[in-house]
């Protein structure tokens, strides 16, 4: 296996992409890590030392999702949530505005228009949400107000407001960068930058959760942990690879003198065809209540303010539960249905000339097609919504607070979800050169 | 020549059709007569021989036949998805072992190269920007 690996490298087009991911990465890391100008690099670092100590989390998943450079106020800090959740609101109103689905229709050049809006509103975003953390960052709330001492943004002989819009500026141009990395992994590296990006994140996060569950719970709780991780994993493993095969005949057809065609193939339809796109869209707009929160006024909580706090945003509370799981649901049939198009696939397929035994080409086919898909993907939804939540619910019965986030399902779940994809691209970019890729 | 000849197999061929004309669809490929014949031969042909999707042709017309309860509803839903849960290839456990290892030794790979590149980058920023001052 670990030759494979290698002759991975030893492929000359396939180096290449694999370095140019690297390297993109190695970019996102640096960005990660580089203080964005005026925050005091020390001062930072130490409140996060303060702050890990004591009851932090309000935004853990937030500072996981952009690999631990939230709370550092690096020039990433923003991370790839801003293309998110800009993307999902896209995509959303897709089904909404009429304009928009005529321009999703049009194909190539409408599809480069809906990538057009939709970084323009990851910009808009991106300097809401910059404003909104420089501004907690400035009265300590960013820090639970453990960390008045060490001022993220000292006063300096440059006012203020410059200060700070620099800093605004500066985060936004951030994520536009980060976009741009997106983009280009998914253009001439290796799997969907979005995810890959996300997978960087979370695996920057990973090893220093797991030696701080170490040393505050020690041995057997670690390897209790691990091993409920190598559970997950065989499971996602074991449901991504499953798939129902819907045969398809091809016609013999005459083209001058010579027969054509034939052959008999299958449509591969996943039960989760999905993939784990819908994870990270729950999560993501599960995040939302929290940044709302911040907003609002403390000091006068109504009835909302108090709800979304004592429920919506804790990890382990049913109700956060239950809207995850919900939500998980509905972006898993939302995100079938964009991707996958049944009438598109019939229309092809009768095209060629190739039928589904048994039923007739055309509107049926698509039918049947549709039918397939909806019942196929009931299960499929309901595995990734399992697998998001119940490790959430064990540790909450276990007692832990969220501080295990990481090896949660969502995070677990993202890591496999997006290393199988990704080994399996660079396993049929293997094939095209040597017939034994790793996956034997 | 071999135009001619073909449309010979043909008129054979739309002679067999012609009773299930209704039942099959024709609005496609009518310039290629030949290709849409020879296409409807083998649906006749794999109709009556492929009795597993023939079956599955008879519930997506129950679905829209009657209605009845709520509960009903569901429950054929449920049972359709039962029966479409059969029909699902599953990885083997060869398959299952390889997969597993390979995601794992991929993420593990990965883990490691992004904390050394963080672990690198955190020196050298620390380096550059001092421990800062109160």
């Amino acid at each position: 296996m670990l030759s494979a690996f290698l002759s991975a490298f030893r492929t000359p087009d396939l180096r290449k992409k694999l370095l140019f991911t690297l390297g993109m990465i190695v970019i996102y890391r640096l960005g990660a890590t580089l203080p964005s100008p005026g925050v005091s690099y020390g001062n930072v670092q130490q409140c996060i030392k303060l702050v890990q100590n004591g009851s932090n989390g309000v935004f853990s998943l937030l500072n996981l999702f952009s690999g631990g450079a939230l709370l550092q106020l690096s020039v990433f800090a923003l991370g790839i949530m801003p293309y998110i959740t800009a993307s999902i609101i896209l995509q959303l109103l897709t089904v909404v505005i009429p304009r928009l689905e005529q321009l999703r229709k049009e194909g190539q050049a409408g599809q480069a228009k809906i990538t057009q809006y939709t970084r323009y509103l990851t910009l808009g975003l991106a300097i809401l949400q910059a404003s909104a953390f420089v501004a907690l960052a400035r009265s300590g709330q960013l820090f639970n107000n453990q960390c008045d001492q060490f001022p993220a943004i000292p006063q300096t002989k440059i006012p203020m407001w410059l200060t700070v819009s620099v800093i605004v500026i500066t985060m936004t141009a951030g994520t536009g960068v980060i976009m741009w990395l997106g983009e280009m992994v998914t253009d001439k590296g290796i799997g969907n930058g979005m995810s890959v990006l996300i997978f960087t994140s979370i695996a920057a996060r990973l090893p220093s959760e797991g030696w701080s569950i170490k040393t505050s719970r020690g041995w057997p709780v670690f390897a209790l942990i691990i091993a409920i991780g190598l559970i997950v994993i065989t499971a996602v493993v074991f449901m991504e690879q499953a798939q129902r095969r819907v045969p398809v005949q091809y016609a013999k057809r005459m083209v001058g003198r010579r027969m054509y065609g034939g052959t008999s193939t299958y449509i591969p339809l996943k039960v989760n065809q999905a993939g784990v796109i819908p994870v990270i869209f729950a999560s993501s707009l599960l995040y939302l209540p929290q940044l709302a929160l911040q907003l609002m006024d403390a000091n006068h909580p109504n009835a909302l303010y108090t709800f979304i706090d004592r429920h919506l945003i804790k990890q382990n509370d049913w109700v956060n539960i239950t809207v995850y799981f919900l939500l998980i649901l509905f972006f898993t049939y939302f995100y079938v249905s964009i991707t996958f198009n049944p009438t598109e696939v019939a229309d092809n397929m009768k095209k060629y000339g190739g039928f589904v035994p048994g039923i007739r080409p055309g509107k049926p086919t698509s039918e049947y097609l549709d039918f397939i898909l909806s019942r196929i993907t009931a299960p499929g939804a309901l595995y990734l919504a399992i697998i998001a939540v119940l490790p959430n619910l064990f540790m909450g019965l276990v007692g832990n607070n969220k501080q295990n986030f990481p090896f949660g399902g969502t995070a677990v779940l993202i890591i496999v979800g997006v290393g199988l994809e990704t080994v399996k691209q660079i396993e049929s970019q293997l094939m095209q050169r040597n017939y034994e890729g790793f996956l034997r | 020549m071999a135009e001619s000849k073909r449309r010979d197999e043909d008129a054979v061929d739309e002679h067999l059709d012609e009773v299930l004309d209704d039942a099959v669809d024709d609005d496609s490929l009518d310039d290629e007569d030949a290709s849409a014949a020879a296409r409807k031969a083998t649906a006749v042909r794999t109709k009556s021989k492929d009795d597993g999707d023939k079956t599955d042709k008879k519930t997506v017309k129950d679905a829209s036949d009657d209605r009845p309860g709520i509960f009903g509803r569901i429950g054929r839903f449920i049972r359709e998805i039962v029966a479409e849960l059969r029909k699902v290839i599953w990885p083997t456990r060869k398959e299952l072992l390889t997969y597993a290892t390979v995601v794992v030794v991929f993420v593990a790979i990965m883990l490691t190269v992004v904390g050394l590149l963080d672990l690198g980058f955190a020196k050298a920023v620390l380096f550059v920007f001092g421990k800062g001052q109160k």
